[in-house]
């Protein structure tokens, strides 16, 4: 194995299951099914988020969800449900535990929402059920504010991964609070952390991946790219290059100008002058 | 008949029936979604043993698109 092969073969462990790609995809807004299915299949990315809604009586409005799910799982790779559209513990459980019924997975994204403005996620009602879901065997993926006490709590009560936002979901704004993320990632070396929501072109998850986080998980900025399929393979890049940066080690800042050309040898040396 | 709450509307079906039967009674396939009754979830395994009562609140989901 070359050495250029064994840097592009990193693995990692989330959720009991070990993964190359650390990218996380949706599954919502794409243009059409077939370009969904070639964008996801193009990110390289081995986890994509789905949801469940109100199935229409009789098998006909709810024939489009059929395809979406046959498609999905075709592809052979990990589903994460989420909670989308909670706005309490309580329902959030539910809904968890009905994925886990229909998904056959023990993963959930954890969402519950708690400003219906600002797509805030309510981090008391997110603590609620994350301690029950933990209990009941699941894997929750909490989805969280970049505040530290939050995630602190979410820690407590057994999260191996966190959350935490970029900005706000589906605003393709990036990462608001850098500094945020970066404590979290500190105080919480061993937990797997993702970046989710708010991520809007492949930069922003090349710095996410910077900071040390473990993943990026996003939807928006694919989906409603004008050519959703390329800016998937964008993000795949993005996302390898943002993790083989961290690994490799960023420069120090410096507060001056050093050349980077040896100044030793440099011809006519200060001796022409006007 | 009683009346039940189905996805938010309003219907009918047969009083006595369990989960299973009234599944059927709605005309919804029989696999590929989770129900919940009143707000709580109910297992697959106990559809049959889970009567539907006047006024009871089914919700019934099944897979879509997410983020």
């Amino acid at each position: 194995m070359t050495k250029q092969m064994e840097i592009h073969n990193n693995t990692w462990e989330i959720g009991g299951k070990t993964l190359s790609s650390r990218l996380l995809i949706g599954s919502a807004l794409y243009p059409s099914p077939a370009n969904m299915e070639d964008a996801i299949k193009i990110s390289g990315s081995q986890i994509v988020t789905v949801a469940l809604r109100r199935q229409a009586a009789g098998n006909t409005e709810s024939k489009g969800g059929n395809d979406f799910w046959n498609i999905i799982k075709s592809l052979g790779i990990e589903v994460l449900p989420n909670t989308a559209g909670c706005h309490s513990a309580k329902e959030a459980i539910t809904t968890a535990r009905m994925a886990r019924e229909v998904f056959g997975t023990n993963w959930i994204k954890l969402e519950v929402i708690g400003d219906q403005y600002n797509l805030q996620p309510d981090p008391f009602e997110t603590v609620k059920a994350a301690e029950v879901l933990i209990k009941e065997g699941f894997e929750v993926f909490p989805y969280t504010t970049d505040d530290l006490v939050v995630a602190k709590r979410l820690a407590d009560v057994g999260c191996k991964i966190l959350m935490p936002w970029g900005s706000m979901i589906g605003s393709g704004k990036g990462l608001m609070n850098p500094d945020n993320l970066m404590a979290i990632r500190k105080q919480f070396p061993n937990l797997q952390l993702v970046v989710d929501a708010g991520i809007g072109k492949p930069s922003h998850a090349t710095q996410a991946m910077e900071l040390g986080y473990d993943g990026v998980l996003l939807n928006s900025a694919i989906a409603l790219a004008q050519d959703p399929v390329k800016m998937a393979d964008a993000f795949r890049v993005a996302v390898e290059a943002g993790r083989l940066g961290y690994e490799a080690g960023v420069m120090q800042k410096r507060e001056f100008a050093s050349p980077s050309t040896p100044t030793v040898g440099t011809p006519f040396w200060h001796q022409f002058k006007d | 008949m009683i009346e039940v709450i189905v996805n938010g509307k309003r219907t009918e079906i047969p009083a006595g029936l369990n989960v299973k039967e009234a599944i059927s009674a709605l005309e919804y396939r029989q696999e590929g979604f989770a129900l919940a009754l009143n707000g709580t979830f109910v297992a697959l395994s106990t559809y049959e043993s889970t009567k539907i009562h006047d006024n009871d609140s089914l919700e019934i989901l099944a897979p879509v698109q997410g983020g």
